[in-house]
């Protein structure tokens, strides 16, 4: 099928494919899945200077129609997604600019792909091993396991912080948090995501659950309604500067909306434990592609 | 055995709203094809502006218009939801 605005010919089911692919992984983990969707749109033959900003535009509709459906659910704590985006947005700022200064003082490609790498790689061992033993912990202490929980300590130090101003996360079972705490896991994230050049929904919602305290379900659906501003600013930026083609996204969103449905629905018979588990395969396959794409078997990174 | 019972019809009804949000993106597809891909060409080559406001109303209204579309429908059938 020939889309004009790109000037390409892709097949439209390679794409709607990609689009539940990630779709399916969005609405189970509240990943954006750019780290997926953008070599397999290049794959499929998206022009690169298309793939970023047409990429943005199908997450926007995934993340509304994940959302949405998390929040059926109750699993959206909507003050917590809202109180993140002030912190994410300085932070991807931070992290952008911290990019540019690296560049104009040389070539940092390859120290930035080896730091995505490490961060993924720990990420992911972190969330493999800590879901496992709190899985461990639910058969031999009983423990409930819908939010079982194998590292406790340093949520309850960063409920400590006494900074004020503290507001409630009622949806997330939080009676009392300093706003500080929320900004400043906010800001991490959102600049890991901006040097690291990802929309950090890998890097976020684990640091939901780990360092703020929130239930795995509520960090995925929070997360997804992150997404939806984050990369709904996104799309309207990189369509600005003329790099997004709308019908190839609403072809990926037909199957990424089909994906993101199934997704989110599915982790209602997921426990805690378990959506870490599997979720802690998704920073793994980043940091694979990512070294493969350093290797030069894929496109630029 | 009751539990599981429900369980199963609940997931039925969850494979029926798919099928049903499924035809109406695919329809909504087409016709923004048929219907606007000329007009969004032109958008695009002439101003990016309009075209970036409504590259994201669109995907959108993918999103959340026909979600909404959709439960309207499963309620009039009388399907029970998974939620």
């Amino acid at each position: 099928m020939h889309f004009p605005i790109s000037d390409v010919t892709v097949n439209p089911l390679a794409l709607a494919g990609v689009g539940f692919l990630v779709g399916l992984l969005g609405g189970m983990f509240g990943v954006g899945g750019g780290f997926l969707a953008g070599p397999l749109m290049y794959l499929a033959g998206v022009p690169m200077n298309f793939v970023v900003g047409t990429d943005l535009a199908h997450m926007t509709g995934k993340a509304i129609v994940a959302a949405r459906r998390h929040r059926t659910l109750g699993h959206v704590d909507i003050r917590l997604g809202l109180l993140m985006i002030v912190g994410t947005i300085p932070g991807v700022e931070a992290g952008a600019r911290i990019i540019e200064r690296l560049e104009a003082a040389g070539s940092i490609d390859q120290v930035v792909g080896i730091a995505y790498v490490v961060i993924l790689l720990a990420i992911g061992g972190f969330t493999c091993w800590e879901s496992m033993r709190a899985m461990r912990l639910v058969r031999t202490e009983r423990m409930a396991a819908r939010d079982a929980l194998a590292f406790r300590g340093v949520t309850h130090r960063v409920h400590g912080f006494g900074l004020p101003p503290h507001i409630s996360l009622p949806a997330s079972g939080i009676e009392s948090i300093s706003v500080w705490v929320v900004l400043g896991v906010s800001f991490v994230t959102g600049l890991l995501a901006g040097v690291l050049g990802v929309g950090g929904g890998f890097v976020r919602m684990p640091m939901m659950v780990y360092l703020i305290g929130v239930p795995t379900h509520v960090a995925v659906g929070t997360d997804l309604f992150e997404i939806v501003i984050s990369a709904g600013f996104g799309t309207l930026t990189h369509a600005l500067k003329g790099n997004v083609d709308i019908l190839i996204a609403l072809v990926m969103h037909t199957g990424a909306a089909i994906g993101a449905q199934i997704g989110a629905v599915s982790t209602r018979f997921l426990v805690g434990p378990r959506i870490r588990l599997f979720f802690s395969i998704l920073p793994i396959v980043g940091a694979s592609l990512v070294i493969l794409s350093l290797l030069g078997v894929l496109g630029g990174h | 055995m009751l539990k599981n019972r429900r369980v199963r019809i609940l997931i039925r009804n969850f494979a029926i709203e798919v099928l049903i949000y499924s035809v109406l993106v695919v329809v909504y597809f087409l016709l923004v094809l048929r219907l606007l891909g000329e007009p969004l060409m032109r958008l695009f080559t002439e101003n990016l502006t309009i075209y970036a406001v409504a590259a994201l109303v669109l995907i959108v209204v993918q999103g959340a218009l026909l979600e909404l579309l959709t439960s309207f429908l499963v309620s009039r059938i009388g399907l029970e939801r998974l939620d």
